[in-house]
């Protein structure tokens, strides 16, 4: 067994002290509070616990699409708490790609459209070579003039983890990915998922129900009602 | 009745949605545009029509030769109508030694029943009634062809009277050729001075006036029984040939507004309904699944659409009568005068092809829904059937051609508004293809911003012609309100220029047309056109007698009977056009005559048939040469008859001039007068004032009803506009997600509003310059209109920047959706 490269680098997601809280109609409600975690790059970590635990609350502000109510994230260096929205949509367009558990794909776009759209935010003139290739990786060159409606649930997925790594980003978030997919597809989807992780050094962080698709990470953590419950044990793992 | 609560039920949890607010907002502002527009126009028209009144001094009336039997206005008592009796003859008056003929007016004291007689004396300008018994009111020209002074005495029909005030202007009952200069009397003193006894030249008249049901009811009774011999109805449609065709087009445009806004109400409830009907087939296909019948489905959804129709329709009623009345007061200033109550039919009619519109654009993707099949629960894609034609989309388009067809009430107008928008739809969906065509090709090395843009129109393909075509309706109503309908009032403005000629002259001899053209020019006259006039009457066609002929059109027995002016000329008059045949010129071979077409239609007349005339001892025949198309509305002298002048010109004549002479002049020309005592001046600025007068009311009418039709097509395109914006939130989500700036959204979303407003602006402006173009030749008969190309190129243009601005305003919260609750959606 090969100690996988990633094990001495530098974390490149530093979440500290992390909490979130909103006002609801009976008051303040924390949503999380003071979870640290960190995240090398490289490596595959995977957010569980139940439903309500705020799993989905610490992807968001993992990612930058959300900021914490107290404490830092630091993604590649970056505190995204001290960035305004337009700096961290910034920050996600370069570092980051996204898989959701409902896809998102824009239904009126063609599957090869829906994978240009971040190297056409991006300015980028090779978008639809870049994005045919990315189809090609995830297996579904014949699909890539398909509508979102006209693909299965599987397909639709893969197209959405060709967007996430079309551009090359560094981290890849994936919230409940296999969530909406039967057991077989769901193993697919992650294979591919792991398959990148492992390939083009993309650090995977995931949000999922899925014991098995934990397991599959390097590390987890575990939430419960906000707060972090476990930590993991770091493994390797094998090709 | 359970389907009834289970739609109200509906209703009350689906009012959050926005399409379905959008659907009821676009329903009130149908109604209240078409209520607000309809109202108005009818209000407006009864105004209009009341100031017709205003011009034959009463709602209606009767004229003949002999004074009218007395069973006429005890018709009208019995309607509760007011009366008054005058009559209208020549006179000579006498004063310090000299006469001058008069055209006198002889009223009881009733007159005028509507408009004013204005005076002036010693107390200043007035109002007034017609003179007590023992007075007598002279115009400026009568006081000075007599050298008369206010308060001095005229002898008049052998009585003595009292000159009690200068008569200014009075209710001229659309005589152009009454006889001038003119006198008031009392109609007691002209009837014990033998004025009006049997063989005398007067002309009768009795007009009524009162409530506008009342006055139709006399008019119908009147009309049932044969009238006297010679006598003809006095009607305000009637009261000048010239004036009906100001108000045909007044009406005319009036209705074209209302119209429009109907069809933008028609087009923001068709976009809504989309909206509405996409988001319901997930809920459909579960209803589907859960086992609920189609026919149920059905009935929810038209029961939802009829609960919200109801309070929609009653809201938009009310609305629009209080905005009616709101503007009324505004308006009413052009109409101060006349009273005029609100009309309710106008708001109940509004409110029942507001409910059409809403069933005919909305029905037909609601009903669709009834097609989803259960199992489209699993597929969204199974959720509609891919159609080549779909029938059901005729229903919208029928009821718009209905709504064209009801409220344009001409099939012309309806065939030129109907082919224009059509023809429009297919160039915005046409233009807007090759844009997206377009986009697929520029965007892979154009501007980043530009090409996110033309992306997403590229992606959103269907919405995108869909908001192209309505935009260009929408605009194209717009332009058409805003830039064409004032184009053509101008235009209609510019057919009576400063120098229209104000003074004919009847009588005129021929050793005395030299002289006498030298002498008005010395006066500072221009435009000065002299034409022969003989007066005869038509006896025979193709050999045959008049007498025996039967004609289909009622009017051709009245024109025989008549004495005919006729003229003729070597040259086709100005605002003459030869449609059948070939103009005679100078000398043909043997006598020709030009027919106008109304003389064609009357007698069924050919090119070759023979007209017999008989004018003074003799006769002409003269073969039909030519059919001429006339502009009556010109004020120029023109001819129903015009013979070659080769034959013509030995026939016993006079000739009739006119000529535009400066106001101020009119004392020179009273003189002047003096010199030729044989000729009629007639002066017809006091005429030409009130046209002027009422193409500025219709004008200014026309503009209030624009304003409401403008607010309404832009709150139409705003809706339109909308239409996309649920997409957009959950893209702009989730391109936020994927990193893209606001700046990026922003400058994405301008460049794609903007290309979109550009395509429906361009097309908009080629449609209303077309339609405004087409509209002036056929239905309002302008002259020479030609399309204010810059404005509406310039508005093509602003119509981008504005659909940009508006996309840009709708946008804004799109562009702040916060990118985690696309995480929250899942």
């Amino acid at each position: 067994m090969n100690a996988p490269s990633h094990l001495n680098a530098e974390p490149i997601l530093d979440a500290r002290d992390v909490s979130k809280s909103v006002r609801g109609p009976e008051g303040q409600l924390d949503i999380l509070r003071g979870v640290s975690l960190a995240v090398r790059e490289g490596e595959s970590f995977a957010i569980v616990g139940a439903s309500g635990s705020g799993k989905t609350t610490l992807l968001g502000l993992l990612a930058g699409l959300d900021t914490p109510s107290a404490g830092s994230v630091r993604l590649d260096g970056h505190a995204l708490e001290a960035l305004d929205e337009e700096a961290r949509a910034d920050v996600r367009r370069r570092l980051v790609g996204f898989v959701f558990q409902s896809f998102h794909l824009l239904p009126a776009l063609r599957a090869e459209e829906n994978v240009m759209l971040p190297l056409e935010l991006e300015g980028r003139s090779d978008a639809r070579e870049r994005a045919r290739a990315a189809l090609d990786a995830v297996g579904l060159t014949p699909r890539r003039r398909h509508y979102p409606a006209q693909l299965s649930g599987g397909e639709q997925q893969r197209v959405a983890i060709a967007r996430a790594f079309v551009h090359g980003p560094r981290l890849l978030f994936a919230d409940e990915p296999t969530g909406n997919l039967d057991q077989r597809t769901g193993q697919h989807v992650a294979d591919l998922l792991f398959a990148l992780n492992r390939d083009r050094q993309t650090t995977l962080v995931l949000v999922t129900h899925d014991p098995k698709l934990a397991a599959r990470c390097t590390r987890q953590v575990e939430l419960q009602q906000g707060s972090v419950l476990r930590t993991g044990a770091e493994r390797a793992v094998s090709a | 009745m359970r389907l009834l609560r289970l739609s109200l039920r509906t209703l009350r949890r689906e009012w959050h949605l926005p399409e379905l607010r959008t659907l009821g907002a676009s329903l009130v502002l149908a109604v209240v545009a078409l209520g607000v527009v309809a109202t108005l126009a009818t209000r407006i028209e009864r105004g209009m029509l009341a100031s017709a009144a205003e011009l034959i001094g009463g709602d209606a009336g009767l004229s003949a030769p002999q004074r009218l039997p007395d069973h006429y206005a005890e018709a009208a008592r019995r309607h509760d109508l007011a009366i008054s009796r005058s009559a209208v003859f020549p006179s000579v008056a006498f004063a310090h030694g000299q006469s001058q003929l008069l055209d006198v007016q002889a009223s009881d004291g009733a007159y005028p029943l509507r408009g004013t007689l204005q005076l002036r004396d010693a107390r200043g300008d007035r109002a007034g009634r017609a003179p007590a018994a023992g007075q007598v009111y002279l115009d400026h020209r009568a006081l000075v062809a007599l050298g008369l002074k206010l308060g001095e005495r005229v002898q008049l029909g052998g009585r003595d009277l009292v000159i009690a005030s200068e008569l200014l202007r009075q209710p001229d009952g659309g005589e152009l050729f009454a006889l001038a200069p003119r006198a008031m009397m009392s109609i007691a003193d002209a009837e014990q001075a033998g004025l009006l006894s049997v063989g005398s030249r007067a002309r009768h008249q009795l007009l009524v006036a009162g409530d506008a049901g009342d006055v139709r009811r006399w008019r119908e009774e009147a009309a049932a029984a044969p009238l006297p011999q010679g006598a003809q109805p006095i009607s305000p449609e009637q009261a000048q040939e010239r004036m009906r065709s100001s108000f045909d087009r007044a009406s005319a445009f009036l209705r074209l507004t209302a119209l429009l806004s109907a069809l933008l109400a028609g087009v923001a409830i068709a976009l809504a309904a989309q909206r509405y009907a996409r988001r319901k087939t997930n809920e459909v296909a579960l209803l589907r699944a859960l086992g609920t019948p189609r026919r149920q489905v059905l009935g929810l959804l038209l029961g939802t659409l009829v609960a919200l129709a109801l309070p929609a329709v009653a809201l938009g009623a009310g609305l629009a009568l209080l905005l009616a009345q709101g503007a009324w007061l505004l308006a009413s200033q052009l109409f101060s005068s006349i009273p005029t109550p609100m009309p309710l039919l106008p708001v109940g009619a509004a409110a029942a092809m507001g409910t059409a519109v809403l069933l005919g654009f909305a029905l037909p993707p609601l009903a669709r829904l009834g097609e989803v099949p259960p199992v489209a629960v699993f597929r969204a894609s199974m959720a509609r059937r891919v159609r080549r034609f779909d029938a059901l989309y005729l229903l919208p388009a029928t009821v718009a051609l209905a709504l064209i067809w009801s409220q344009s009430g001409s099939l012309q107008l309806a065939g030129i508004l109907a082919v224009s928008l059509a023809g429009v739809a297919a160039l915005a969906a046409l233009l807007a293809a090759a844009l997206l065509w377009l986009a697929r090709r520029v965007a892979p090395g154009a501007h980043p911003a530009l090409r996110l843009g033309l992306a997403a129109l590229a992606r959103r393909r269907g919405m995108s012609l869909l908001q192209a075509t309505a935009l260009s309706l929408g605009l194209v109503a717009l332009l058409l309100l805003a830039i064409v309908a004032p184009a053509l009032l101008d235009g209609w403005r510019r057919e009576l220029p400063a120098d229209t000629p104000n003074w004919f002259v009847l009588n005129l001899q021929d050793d005395q047309r030299v002289d006498f053209s030298r002498a008005v020019a010395g006066l500072g006259a221009r435009e000065l056109n002299m034409l022969p006039l003989a007066v005869g009457k038509l006896t025979a066609i193709n050999g045959r007698p008049i007498d025996a002929l039967q004609f289909q059109d009622e009017r051709a027995k009245d024109w025989a009977d008549r004495q005919l002016r006729i003229s003729w000329a070597g040259a086709l008059p100005p605002s003459n056009k030869v449609v059948a045949g070939r103009w005679a010129g100078e000398r043909p071979a043997e006598a020709e005559v030009s027919v106008d077409t109304m003389w064609r239609d009357m007698f069924a007349l050919k090119l070759g048939d023979t007209l017999h005339f008989d004018i003074g001892e003799g006769g002409l025949d003269a073969r039909v040469g030519s059919v001429r198309q006339v502009d009556w509305r010109s004020f120029r002298v023109n001819f129903f008859l015009l013979l070659d002048p080769a034959h013509a010109a030995q026939l016993p004549h006079t000739w009739i001039a006119s000529f535009y002479l400066p106001r101020g002049h009119a004392d020179a020309l009273a003189r002047l007068a003096r010199d030729y005592a044989n000729l009629s001046l007639i002066d017809v600025d006091a005429l030409l004032d009130q046209i002027r007068a009422i193409v500025d009311r219709v004008g200014n009418a026309v503009r209030w009803v624009l304003g409401f039709s403008l607010l309404a097509g832009a709150l139409v395109l705003a809706a339109a506009l909308a239409a996309s914006a649920a997409e957009r939130r959950h893209e702009a989500a989730l391109l936020r997600t994927l990193g893209a700036r606001r700046g990026q959204l922003r400058l994405a979303a301008a460049c794609e509003f903007a290309l979109l407003g550009l395509v429906a602006g361009l097309t908009a402006a080629l449609g209303a310059g077309g339609a405004g173009w087409w509209l002036a030749r056929t239905v309002f008969r302008i002259e020479g209109f030609v399309p204010p190309v810059l404005p509406l190129l310039g508005a093509a243009l602003a119509a981008a920047v504005v659909v940009m601005l508006l996309g840009l305003a709708g946008t804004r919260r799109v562009v702040r959706t916060p990118p985690m609750q696309l995480l929250r959606a899942s």
